[in-house]
């Protein structure tokens, strides 16, 4: 699904990303861990496409088959990648439910599907948004304004499962939750996980791989992937800190 | 020193001979001594250069230095009026073609239940209305300082005269529809309504400007309008102003706001069209407890110059004042907001709150905002605030990675940027109606 060969990336000149490779396979869930400055976000946003990252030549992203980094922002999300924002932005004015049908219909169009009518999204928001634990007025209200940083990490996952993604992204996705709000996300990927349907699951800490338990987990330091495993390294990560595979690892040169 | 600038009045004088000649039996009436009254004072007047402190960033030379012919046709079949009605708007609707109303188009004979309307010469002969109209029409014609409005006075042909008795509500809008059409000289008019609200009386009036030519037929014309309202003890009214003229009008709207005690104003502004607009919005307090809502969002685009000058003079204690106004400015379009709020030294407890936002989308699009607050009186609240700023980079790369196009992201943002100041429209189909057409101008290349 995912092919990372050798990714280098910058951002205002600071090399961040200094080659680091990643194969995730259909169905796979990968967990990348990582002390504060390692690149986790850097990552994401790379994969996401934001500009102000500058990859360099000789970087490979390989997706579905296709050059990932020669595609557009929204051309990647039509074809199946969502990225959950770590700091979802809050835009005025545009309610909740105005933005969800927005989404639903470019993401359907763009897959040839054809367009939901308005109901019938209405319906599929009502329904979805249930499963996030978010209040129904939530829909009327301005996208992400005045929410709570819970709030807005659900109203993550509502868009997430709306869009049925191929590759969720999930960028510290955990960070500032509480327990309740954790399962939460926990529950949205547990239940959209498939065969054909693969997560990265940036994150900080052990604690939301204790309820998505992944294939494989990668610790990340320095701009490169420096160890991998299967769930017990987050365990053994969470028991022995950073400090011990920032040792292990070698030097860059 | 004024050489320039008197050379252009000199046109326009020359103008009203014609103009004169052109009006027929009307000119025995009173109310032709006022036009002439009002030509003999342009005459001692001429045109704002950009030295003039509230024409700095506006100059007008553009505007009236064509040779505008004052005899336009006022042809349009009636199918092509459909498009321009508002949907689901409870109204009655006056139809003006190039300036010029149409009877047989509009709804004359069946008005807003409560509401008198007539023209200015009708008025002047009776006996309950010939005072309200001198009274307000006088500061308009022979002491006004600005050409404009001596302008207006002097070839004010299809004026009206609006009059809603003491307590009566209105719940029917009155819409004054116009329509431009593409004519071979460019033209001119003046639409000047007298609007005079008993106490305790309620109106609402739509105004929207339209134009029916497309691409290089569109209409090259200068309206230069003109209102006085008076609002009596609590009278309430709320305005509607839609604007979306050719790009190749000019659009002057001088609204002067008269309000006794009580009373409460709300004005509801959208320009999106027009190559040159000016709006002149001034409230005067007149006794205690008085409000006054100015609401103003505008789009420029291409060559668009867009300015906003307001005034709120709190002359009295006791009274509220609020002002939003949110423009954006894509390509060569230039925006002004001036928004002077005056409160003078007996104008104890007001409450003044004025804000306005831009969003500038290009490198060559200009902003100048002025706010200004002038305070006489030691116990008050008044608060102002103007932000000047770019469409959030972070907000469109958010859109798109859930799919949305980047062309149709920023559309949606500045939609609701604009949103921000429609929902504050009372009426339900007027708020989608212009909506709509903020759509439908951000789709426009």
């Amino acid at each position: 699904m995912l092919k990372i060969k050798n990714l280098k990336a910058s951002v205002d000149g600071n090399q961040i990303l200094k080659g680091l490779n990643l194969e995730v396979k259909p169905g796979e869930v990968h967990a990348i861990m990582g002390p504060n400055g390692s690149g986790k976000s850097t990552l994401s946003n790379v994969l996401a496409g934001r500009e102000d990252y500058e990859v360099e030549e000789g970087s490979i992203v390989e997706y579905l088959g296709e050059d990932l980094l020669e595609l557009d922002v929204e051309e990647r999300a039509k074809k199946g990648i969502f990225l959950a924002f770590q700091y979802p932005v809050e835009i005025p004015g545009v309610t909740t439910a105005t933005f969800l049908k927005e989404i639903i219909n470019s993401v359907r169009e763009a897959q040839g599907k054809e367009a939901l009518p308005a109901p019938q999204i209405l319906k599929l928001m009502r329904e979805k948004i249930k499963t996030v634990d978010l209040p129904q007025e939530f829909l009327k209200r301005s996208l992400n304004e005045g929410f709570s940083g819970g709030e807005k990490k659900r109203n993550e996952m509502l868009q997430m499962a709306l869009l049925e993604p191929q590759l969720a992204i999930l960028d510290e996705t955990d960070s500032g939750l509480d327990i309740d709000a954790m399962k939460v996300v926990a529950n949205v990927v547990n239940e959209l996980r498939k065969q054909d349907r693969s997560f990265i699951i940036v994150t900080h800490y052990q604690r939301l791989l204790n309820y998505i338990v992944p294939d494989f987990v990668h610790v990340l330091h320095n701009g490169r992937i420096v160890k991998s495993g299967d769930k017990s390294l987050a365990l053994e990560l969470e028991d022995k800190g950073y400090d011990w595979v920032k040792k292990e690892a070698p030097q860059t040169v | 020193m004024t050489n320039i600038q008197d050379k252009h009045i000199d046109r326009f004088l020359t103008l009203f001979q014609s103009f004169e000649g052109a009006l027929n039996g009307e000119k025995g009436h009173p109310m032709h001594e006022w036009r002439r009254k009002a030509i003999h004072r342009l005459k001692d007047l001429s045109f704002p250069t950009r030295r003039h402190e509230e024409w700095k960033y506006t100059p007008v030379t553009k505007v009236v230095s064509p040779t505008y012919s004052v005899n336009p046709n006022s042809e349009l079949s009636e199918k092509k009026l459909e498009k321009f009605k508002i949907d689901d708007l409870n109204a009655a609707v006056l139809v003006f073609v190039n300036g010029q109303l149409r009877k047989d188009l509009s709804d004359l004979d069946q008005l807003p239940q409560g509401l008198q309307l007539m023209p200015m010469s009708e008025a002047l002969d009776h006996p309950d209305y010939q005072d309200i109209v001198k009274e307000l029409y006088i500061s308009s014609t022979e002491k006004t300082e600005d050409p404009f409005l001596a302008m207006n006075a002097a070839f004010s042909k299809e004026n009206m005269f609006i009059y809603v008795p003491a307590n009566t509500h209105v719940t029917q809008a009155l819409h004054i529809l116009h329509i431009n059409t593409p004519e071979e000289l460019p033209y001119f008019y003046n639409p000047q309504k007298l609007i005079h609200l008993g106490k305790g009386s309620k109106m609402v009036l739509v105004e929207s400007y339209n134009d029916l030519g497309e691409g290089d037929t569109k209409s090259e014309y200068f309206n230069n309008m003109q209102n006085v309202i008076h609002l009596k003890g609590n009278a309430q009214m709320d305005h509607y102003k839609l604007q979306r003229e050719s790009t190749r009008s000019s659009h002057l709207n001088n609204t002067s706001i008269y309000q006794d005690r009580d009373s409460v104003y709300s004005n509801y502004q959208l320009d999106l069209g027009g190559l040159w607009v000016r709006n002149n919005l001034n409230a005067y307090h007149k006794g205690e407890n008085v409000t006054t809502n100015f609401y103003g969002a505008f789009l420029g685009k291409g060559n668009q110059h867009m300015d906003a000058h307001t005034l709120v003079d709190h002359a009295i204690p006791h009274c509220q004042s609020n002002e939003l106004y949110k423009g954006i400015l894509d390509d060569k379009a230039h925006g002004v907001f001036n928004g002077k709020v005056m409160v003078h030294k007996d104008a104890q407890k007001t409450n003044a709150f004025q804000q306005n936002s831009s969003l500038l989308l290009s490198e060559k699009a200009v902003m100048d905002a002025k706010p200004q607050l002038e305070i006489f009186a030691d116990d008050v609240k008044c608060s102002h605030g103007a932000t000047i700023g770019h469409l959030d980079e972070s907000s469109v790369f958010f859109l798109r990675t859930r799919g949305i196009n980047e062309k149709r992201a920023k559309e949606m943002l500045q939609e609701a940027f604009l949103l921000e100041v429609i929902e504050n429209m009372p009426n339900e189909s007027l708020r989608a109606y212009a909506s709509k057409w903020i759509a439908e101008k951000l789709a426009s290349e």
